[in-house]
């Protein structure tokens, strides 16, 4: 199997607004895609519906995650498979806490592959080890999911969590939107870390600042729904110096 | 509503007290069963109680562990209302115990002279229900600056097919001391079954009372529980209730706080399904100054079951520096689910703080497709949600085995 992530003519739309129309993605192990675009032009929807949110109507000639149909999947089950979606807006849950529930989603994975509950010890171990990795302060760990954390500990908070789940494809939605300088390097750092031979990438981002960092393989732009063009790692510079006008004069030429 | 060919199902139970027959006299007489025309009871009918036909089961308990939420407690069991030694421990040093059909003379007195007080027995049915039909029940002293390390348990189980009880208790907890009760009611093979209970408390100066009011009779049992309670100078007092089963459930709590500085709380988790009703209606009596009572219920209700809350704060002129805090939440897993919210303020002191709310609302589906989105099953993220939403209840129960005895049954219920 060469491809982790393969998309041809990918559709959502929400309430008869079409939002995505005609998305193809191939993404194969190892490597990491960028995708730009204006707001408003769908990146967040294609990250939302490659992780399963019910919202959309889709419609696709194929989606393929690891050789299996992901449209089928549900959100659980996609993220068992290797699928994790960094938020763009991560969620506070009162009253649950960051570790139990972290816990039961490693046990969730572990057992979908014919695992046993990870011992209290290597989680621990475990928990140490990737919270130190994205510096993320240990008392944040143990509170409740997210909640009263500042916009950059959500961010690092989702970034530790991938660390722990440690899935194939990370999709991460604007990780960097709201983290400081120094934030920034290590949450970077972070996931260069995570980066693999197996272990591919899709970032979604407005500032090539981010991928100067997270070195890409691919840029895409993404505008009106549809992937309008790619490029290598330039790319990103070419779109930060000259804006998405270019680009819109191109489409509709 | 039969009420005539109700009660003559009982009339031939055994008195122990003289007041008894005054209670027979008045339900045959004027006292009626209320109605949906009652406010307090507008969304609970209580037909399908009066008109039904029931037994007094003579049966024997083979097994009581199972019943047992921690084996370490000191259990007062009884059977379809009987007090039963056989299961039932010694009652630690400074309490004392009598069951109430086989009391002292020394201690009949007292117990006459509270029993009844805190109802009125002239316009409430079912607290006069009990009383006219009670066969026996605890009566538990908790004395004088005692602290009771060890918690009470009265196990009220409910065996065989449509057995009729009235579960009738009276606690005092004297000057200073601190206990912590645990009021259990079970049933087994018991469909139909209907459990009319009435406990009054009495607090009294600097006593530290919990009461945890665990409801647990079977999907197919009534109940209506009636608990009353009597604060004296700067005690405290909380009720937990956790309503874990019942077809219909009305549980009413009366919190009359008669002196200065004492704190009052109550506290309540209900998870329904099914056709299920459960009605919460609790009263806080501000009698007094510088009192603060506390109120927190939180319903998750699915299928087509009813919820109804009711919390009255009344604050009389005299009760000065009062802080009143109610509030009930509801999560509604189904739109077939219904919950009557209410809360009633009636207010006559001017220096006082208030506040009420209630909110009905559905699981976050943000919440729900985060957790799933990192591997958890649907059931699982609902669980961690509600478990969630009720902690803030939960952890008000200060003792850890019925602490963890909840949230087991929050686990289950909802895998
Ligand atoms: N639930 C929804 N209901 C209606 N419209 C929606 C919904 N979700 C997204 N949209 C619309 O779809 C379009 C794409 O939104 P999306 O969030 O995918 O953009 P984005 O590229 O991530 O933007 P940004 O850079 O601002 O994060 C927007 O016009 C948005 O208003
Ligand atoms: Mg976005």
């Amino acid at each position: 199997m060469s491809e982790y992530l393969t998309i041809k003519n990918l559709r959502a739309s929400i309430e008869g607004n079409k939002i995505l129309k005609g998305i193809n993605l191939e993404v194969k192990p190892g490597e990491v895609h960028a995708i730009m675009g204006p707001n408003g032009s769908g990146k967040s929807t294609l990250s939302s519906v490659l992780a399963g949110r019910d919202d959309y109507e889709v419609e696709a000639d194929e989606v393929t995650f690891l050789g299996k149909d992901l449209l089928e999947m549900e959100p659980e089950e996609r993220s068992r498979e290797g699928l994790f979606l960094a938020f763009q807006y991560p969620v506070e849950i009162p009253g649950v806490s960051n570790i139990n529930f972290l816990k039961a989603a490693i046990n969730a994975k572990r057992h979908h592959h014919g695992l046993d509950d990870i011992s209290a010890k290597d989680f621990m171990t475990m928990v140490k080890e990737k919270q130190a990795m994205v510096e993320l302060k240990s008392n944040l760990a143990n509170r409740s999911v997210n909640e009263g954390f500042s916009g950059g500990e959500k961010k690092r908070n989702e970034i530790f969590q991938m660390a722990m789940l440690e899935p194939k494809l990370g999709i991460l939605d604007e990780t960097d939107s709201g983290l400081d300088i120094d934030a920034l390097k290590i949450v970077s750092n972070g996931v260069n870390k995570l980066r693999s031979e197996d272990r591919s990438f899709i970032v979604i981002t407005h500032y090539q600042r981010l991928l100067e960092y997270i070195v890409p393989d691919y840029v895409h732009v993404l505008f009106e729904g549809r992937i309008v063009k790619s490029g290598g790692k330039e790319l990103a510079l070419e779109l930060e110096e000259k804006g998405y006008d270019w680009i819109k004069e191109e489409v509709e030429a | 509503m039969n009420k005539d060919s109700f009660l003559k199902q009982f009339d031939n139970l055994p008195e122990h007290f003289a007041i008894q027959a005054e209670a027979r006299a008045a339900l045959h007489n004027g006292l009626n069963f209320p109605t949906t025309k009652n406010e307090r009871w507008k969304y609970t009918r209580v037909n399908t109680i009066i008109d039904a036909t029931y037994a007094q089961n003579q049966m024997e308990l083979s097994d009581i562990d199972s019943f047992k939420i921690h084996k370490d407690w000191k259990y007062l069991t009884f059977i379809n209302g009987m007090f039963s030694e056989q299961w039932s421990d010694q009652v630690p040093d400074g309490v004392e115990f009598s069951s109430l059909s086989n009391i002292s003379d020394s201690d009949k007195g007292t117990v006459l002279s509270k029993m009844g007080t805190l109802f009125n027995l002239k316009q409430d049915a079912f607290p006069s229900l009990n009383m006219a039909y009670f066969l026996d029940g605890a009566y538990i002293k908790v004395k004088r600056n005692a602290r009771i390390e060890t918690s009470i348990v009265i196990l009220n189980i409910s065996l065989g097919e449509s057995q009729a009880i009235n579960a009738r208790n009276l606690i005092h907890v004297e000057q200073g001391a601190e206990v912590k009760f645990v009021h259990q009611f079970e049933g087994q093979g018991n469909a139909g079954a209907f459990t009319n209970s009435v406990c009054e408390i009495f607090v009294d100066d600097n006593a530290k009372a919990d009461y945890y009011l665990i409801e647990d009779e079977g999907s197919e049992t009534s109940a209506i529980t009636n608990t009353n309670v009597s604060q004296k100078k700067d005690s405290r007092f909380t009720i937990v209730t956790v309503t874990k089963s019942g077809k219909l459930i009305r549980n009413n709590i009366h919190l009359s706080i008669t002196e200065p500085g004492c704190e009052s709380n109550m506290m309540g988790v209900y998870f329904t399904d099914g056709n299920q009703h459960v009605d919460n209606q609790t009263y806080a009596d501000h009698q007094d100054h510088g009192c603060n009572s506390n109120e927190l219920y939180k319903g998750v209700m699915a299928d087509r079951s009813t919820g109804v809350f009711n919390g009255k704060i009344m604050v009389h002129k005299a009760a000065q520096q009062t802080n009143a805090f109610q509030s009930n939440q509801n999560i509604l897993l189904s739109d077939k689910a219904t919950i009557n919210t209410k809360p009633e303020l009636e207010i006559y002191a001017d220096d006082v703080k208030c506040s009420h709310g209630c909110t009905i609302g559905q699981l976050d589906e943000e919440a729900m497709f985060y957790l799933q989105s990192r591997g958890l099953g649907k059931e699982a993220a609902h669980r961690l949600l509600v478990q969630a939403f009720a902690q803030d209840v939960i952890d008000t129960i200060d003792l850890v085995e019925l602490k963890e005895d909840v949230e087991e049954f929050i686990d289950s219920k909802f895998s």
